[in-house]
């Protein structure tokens, strides 16, 4: 197996390599743009709901100013500007090359079908299962893995110590922890092996385990690895710079309830890290074929509340990034702040379906189409070609 | 009632075998754990609990004259350091106690009780400095003495301990029209009411409203802690005056005395969604994801009629006949994963206790001895590190790799419990690491075959023995039998 691999990827190597060295005599730059499975696409979860609202502010809404006297900045207090209306939180300020460099995008006010109750823990399960309401038990990527037509763009990984939602269900997909290492003479894999091989549960874990440790190993060798986020990122970016085509990870830390400052520019600090190593990790042929979502289960409340935070509100901000997306803009139809345009008096009105957003970039990057992504990926979501987010 | 099999019952209902320790024979010595956990003393916090109250009010008081003395210009570095690194030792310390805690008991099931309520009513260490002195108190204070007598009490004692009101920010919440949001602009944070709601007695999507959360979280106004006597306490100036209408009910602190948080702790106990809720949890904790409903039925019909006596809820779970039948559906935790196997390994408990000490001697800051040390040499320091390391590899650095390290759990809503969660590529993989660095460090001189025997008994599949007893090596038969699956699953 892993001599297998090794040659495969070598192989490649080797052809890209003369094919930059010798022109177009034996496979030309445009057939290895066009070749099948080439493009990636990663999504990053922000866990604890992320303040959309203090990401990408609106500071051009009349009513924002008096939402969030504490939390809310103006160009003149050192809010980014991004398009006379929205600007960017400064702790984002090392995305801002991407935004001029058109691989950087935000969508305001969208979220899932997720109303009313506010929790957490539903609000991830209807993020990552991608349904309507309770009973989807697997998670849309997962799902997508069965729906993409070139079967060599499906091998897909999450990177965490446990398979996350989002890629559980049916279809194969690999989850490895940037700390995992395997190091097992052969008998005693062999010994394990029938070890497991009357329990398929543990046996299969035991086949995905020695795979994927083996994928990682040929990118770290002895490095040693750690477990932050540029870690992650950097192990998900390597892995999509060679097999695999889907990734997905966690960032925690939004759950901002309570002096909010400090705890967002953290977390957003991590989001950042996040983006530009996987950049760095996959490479600049391989970014410009990437696309990255990165969404939260719901936003905050529009307002402040008594602690310098925010809590649990209903629409949010989705993050898009790589080359491959529609860049520089910031998406989305604007709801506005005034009170009786605040759901319930309180959230950012969600204008839009955070999975609709997931849908384009399914359709961009693998070709799906939209009824397959309605029927099998999104069921109940509507979505056609017409969707403003593949106009960008 | 006699169980077909006490195998079954000490690896479903405890922490598994250890050599020496009679399984539990019936339901009665099973039930009769409770009444003996519930009056002992557990091993932490360390200092025990008037001991640990006097630390912590000493730790925080000694933080806020530095943050003073910081604010007026003058910080002390030094202080700050070394109250930080005392209260990650204590953490440590009470850590490594709550693991010896479980391995040594012969009380499981009054063990696994223990982590299932914590877990339940989830504080975490990492919310702050001083959370690190309070997440183990509130264990030996609310939790223990409590899982086995009536809801309400346990409920009203988990609520109302410093841990958690400091945990879900309600010392942060004051009422939007209280004196206190008048005065300098604080307002109401409905963390604890949502998750008293959502995750301590109703359950998500029992039917509630987003009102509710905000009724429940202005009932708990004036609810806070006095943190220099780390206490809970009743703030008048932090209140929302009545009336508040909950779930069909109107709190109007008639008495004027500020307890209708009170009141509200015993509807939402008596509720029967949180009967509900809560015995789901049990059946889907011990037996299986999907929770045969006539076994939650059974335990929500002995608590109604007992009014919630837990006790009577864990003999009904205990009596149902699918108690004892289809094992091996869930897959343990990695807390009890990693006691499980040092109980098999049967560590004397002086030798557990030498890992807190290397543990310790690791630390950089540790004053003369360490100093005496350094000038002795490198090479001793090197050793010492070294030490300091592999103790906590096999301890609580394991659980942190695993994903379950101790008082830490990821969200309120506590560590999760499903099957796919806890079997999956990478937690293989880190399992089969522990086991081979315990079997490397412990089992150099253990029959494979034996040892296998020990940790599973009659639980043990005969092919599993077959290949276990034909390993390539003692260090890998002993890995096997920690690894193998039925060592893994409950």
């Amino acid at each position: 197996m892993s001599f297998q691999h090794g040659f495969a990827l070598s192989r490649r190597g080797f052809l890209a390599g003369a094919c930059c060295a010798a022109g177009a005599s034996v496979l030309t730059p445009v057939s290895f743009a066009a070749m099948p499975g080439d493009n990636r696409f990663v999504t990053i979860i922000l866990r604890g709901a992320m303040d959309g609202l203090d990401f990408v502010q609106p500071y051009g809404d009349p009513a924002y100013a008096a939402l969030r006297p504490k939390l809310g900045l103006r160009p003149d207090t050192g809010l980014i500007d991004l398009d006379g209306f929205f600007g960017l939180n400064p702790a984002a300020s090392a995305l801002m090359p991407l935004w001029q460099a058109g691989e950087l995008s935000f969508v305001h006010a969208v979220s899932t079908p997720y109303r009313d109750q506010r929790s957490h823990f539903d609000g991830q399960d209807m993020l990552e299962t991608g349904g309507n309401g309770k009973g989807e038990r697997t998670g849309w990527l997962n799902r997508t893995l069965a729906v993409i037509p070139r079967s060599n763009a499906r091998r897909a990984i999450d990177i965490n110590t446990s398979m996350e939602l989002i890629l559980s269900g049916p279809n194969e997909a690999d989850s490895w922890s940037s700390q995992s290492n395997f190091a097992l003479a052969q008998d005693e894999i062999a010994f394990l092996d029938r070890l497991y091989a009357g329990d398929p549960a543990f046996a299969k874990a035991m086949e995905e385990a020695k795979k994927t440790d083996m994928s990682a190993d040929s990118l770290y060798g002895d490095a040693k690895r750690g477990a932050g986020i540029a870690d992650m990122a950097k192990l998900a970016g390597g892995m999509l710079r060679e097999d695999y085509r889907i990734a997905s990870f966690s960032i925690n830390g939004w759950d901002t309830h309570v002096g909010q400052q400090g705890q967002f520019r953290k977390a957003v600090g991590d989001l950042s890290t996040a983006i530009l190593t996987l950049k760095e990790a996959l490479g600049e042929d391989a970014w410009k074929k990437t696309a990255v979502l990165a969404m939260t289960e719901f936003g905050r409340t529009a307002r402040e509340n008594g602690t310098n935070g925010t809590d649990h509100g209903t629409g949010g901000l989705a993050v898009l990034a790589g080359g491959a997306i529609p860049g520089g803009k910031v998406l989305g139809k604007w709801p506005g702040l005034s009170e009786d345009k605040l759901l319930d008096r309180r959230d950012l009105m969600p204008t839009g379906d955070v999975r609709e957003v997931a849908a384009a970039m399914l359709y961009r990057q693998f070709g799906i189409e939209p009824d397959t992504l309605t029927a099998k990926v999104f069921p109940g979501l509507s979505f056609d070609t017409s969707s403003a987010y593949l106009r960008g | 009632m006699a169980l077909p099999t006490p195998t079954l019952a000490a690896i479903r209902y405890g922490y598994g075998l250890r050599p020496g320790e009679e399984p539990p024979r019936d339901v009665e010595a099973l039930l009769g754990q409770i009444e003996e956990g519930a009056s002992g003393k557990p091993r932490f916090p360390r200092e025990g609990i008037a001991g640990r109250l006097d630390t912590a009010t000493r730790v925080v008081s000694l933080l806020a004259a530095e943050a003073k003395a910081r604010r007026a210009g003058n910080p002390n570095e030094d202080v700050r350091k070394a109250t930080q690194g005392e209260a990650r030792r204590i953490y440590r310390q009470d850590a490594m106690a709550r693991l010896a805690q479980a391995i040594h008991s012969p009380l499981g099931f009054y063990e696994r009780l223990a982590s299932f309520w914590v877990d339940h009513f989830s504080t975490s260490v990492m919310k702050s400095l001083p959370m690190r002195m309070i997440v183990p108190l509130y264990e030996a204070q609310a939790i223990r003495p409590n899982l086995g007598g009536s809801f309400i009490k346990l409920l009203s004692a988990a609520i109302l301990h410093p841990a958690m009101l400091i945990y879900l920010d309600q010392d942060q919440s004051v009422g939007p029209d209280s004196v206190a949001a008048r005065k300098n602009g604080r307002g109401l944070n409905e963390n604890l009411g949502r998750e008293l709601l959502e995750l301590h007695t109703l359950g998500a999507g029992s039917g509630y409203t987003q009102e509710d959360v905000r009724a429940a979280a202005l009932i708990l106004t004036g609810l806070s802690v006095d943190d220099r006597a780390m206490q809970v306490v009743y703030q008048p100036r932090f209140a929302e005056a009545g009336p508040v209408d909950l779930l069909g009910r109107t709190y109007r602190d008639d008495e004027g005395d500020g307890q209708d948080h009170v009141l509200m702790l015993e509807d939402l106990a008596a509720n029967p969604k949180t009967a509900q809720h809560i015995c789901g949890k049990l059946v889907r904790h011990f037996i299986a994801d999907d929770a045969p409903a006539e076994m939650v039925e059974a335990m929500v019909a002995a608590w109604t009629k007992s009014r919630g006596d837990l006790t009577e809820v864990y003999r009904a779970m205990l009596a149902h006949p699918r108690a004892w039948s289809d094992p091996g559906r869930k897959i343990k935790q990695p807390f009890e994963f990693v006691v499980s196997g040092f109980r098999a390994l049967d560590l004397p408990e002086k030798n557990f206790g030498n890992l807190l000490r290397d543990m310790d001697d690791g630390d950089e800051d540790e004053g003369p001895v360490q100093k005496a040390m350094d000038l002795a040499g490198m090479a001793a320091r090197e050793d010492t590190k070294k030490k300091a390391g592999r103790a906590n590899a096999l301890t609580l650095g394991a659980l942190q790799r695993m994903g379950q390290p101790i008082w830490q759990p990821p969200s309120p809503a506590g560590f999760a419990d499903e099957t796919s969660v806890w079997l999956t590529p990478s937690q293989l993989s880190e399992r089969i690491s522990w086991s081979r660095m315990v079997a490397r460090i412990f089992g150099q001189k253990m029959e494979p075959s034996v040892f296998l025997q020990a940790a599973l008994a009659d639980a043990a599949h005969p092919e599993t023995a077959r290949v276990i007893a034909q390993a390539p090596n003692k260090v890998h038969g002993i890995t096997m039998v920690l690894a193998s699956p039925e060592f893994n699953r409950r």
